[in-house]
């Protein structure tokens, strides 16, 4: 079943082409945590890449039309293309292991066609906990209430 | 079961759209849904043959909509969870419980939504 209207159709196919292609990813951030039943609000998608910005990945970007443009003074990394706006670059996960790690316990969820893998909530909670942002420590009063729900 | 046109293009209105836009940004082409609409079962044979095989209607094997029971339910659930964590705030654990009767690409639809509000 597709997935009408969260996705555009360029968005479907920039999804679709970096799993095809074999390009290491997952989904993290509170897109991830909304996944799996939290009630988070987001502003977009999250992904944490294995090699960012390798051959694989440009290669990928160039078939849906997305550049990658790499970090650059006080500039974070970026996708730019139509296909790539609702989606953020991760650089970082903060109070992780590194992304093999994480990547051997991802959750795979079904959003419409498309089966992504997502960081398990538990993980999600630790790594907004390690970071000490105020915006994170915000919202895991909620993740932590949801992770109790979902276990 | 039937696909109610007039329903789509309701609901489309509501929204401000048409169903023509809906229908392309679904990624809908316009051959298909009315290919879908002239038939009089939409179910796929899937669903009817298994349907059939147990002797039930097959509208028992799709997602029902909420009922006052399911939110009985899922507010006993709810105090449970709060009553087992003390600390546990309620409205957090409802929206919880909510979601995950949702498939997650509807869950994701409603954080975006609402972050992009």
């Amino acid at each position: 079943m597709a997935a009408p209207e969260l996705f555009t159709k360029r968005e479907q196919d920039f999804l679709e082409t970096l799993l095809d292609e074999g390009v290491e990813f997952m989904v993290v951030g509170l897109a991830a945590a909304a996944l799996q039943g939290v009630p988070a609000v987001t502003q977009d998608i999250d992904l944490w890449f294995a090699h960012r910005g390798d051959k694989k990945m440009i290669e990928a970007l160039r078939k849906v039309g997305v550049s990658y443009i790499p970090p650059s003074d006080q500039n974070p990394p970026l996708l730019a293309g139509e296909a790539a706006d609702l989606f953020d670059i991760v650089v970082h996960m903060h109070g992780l292991g590194s992304f093999e790690d994480e990547r051997a316990h991802a959750k795979i969820v079904e959003v419409g066609r498309i089966k992504l893998p997502v960081l398990p909530l538990e993980r999600i909670v630790a790594s907004k906990e390690a970071t000490g942002r105020p915006k994170d420590l915000a919202i895991l009063p909620v993740l932590k209430d949801a992770l109790r729900v979902i276990d | 079961m039937r696909l109610d046109h007039e329903e789509a293009k309701r609901i489309a209105r509501e929204q401000g759209r048409t169903l023509t836009g809906v229908l392309g940004r679904a990624g809908v082409s316009r051959t298909a849904y009315y290919s879908l609409r002239r038939r009089d079962n939409i179910l796929p044979r899937t669903i009817r043959d298994l349907a059939a095989e147990l002797g039930i209607e097959p509208e028992r094997l799709l997602r029902k909509t909420p009922t006052p029971l399911t939110y009985e339910r899922r507010l006993r659930r709810a105090r449970e969870i709060c009553d087992r964590f003390p600390g546990t705030d309620f409205h957090n654990v409802w929206h919880t419980l909510t979601l995950l009767d949702l498939p997650p690409v509807e869950r994701l639809r409603r954080s975006l939504r609402r972050g992009r509000a």
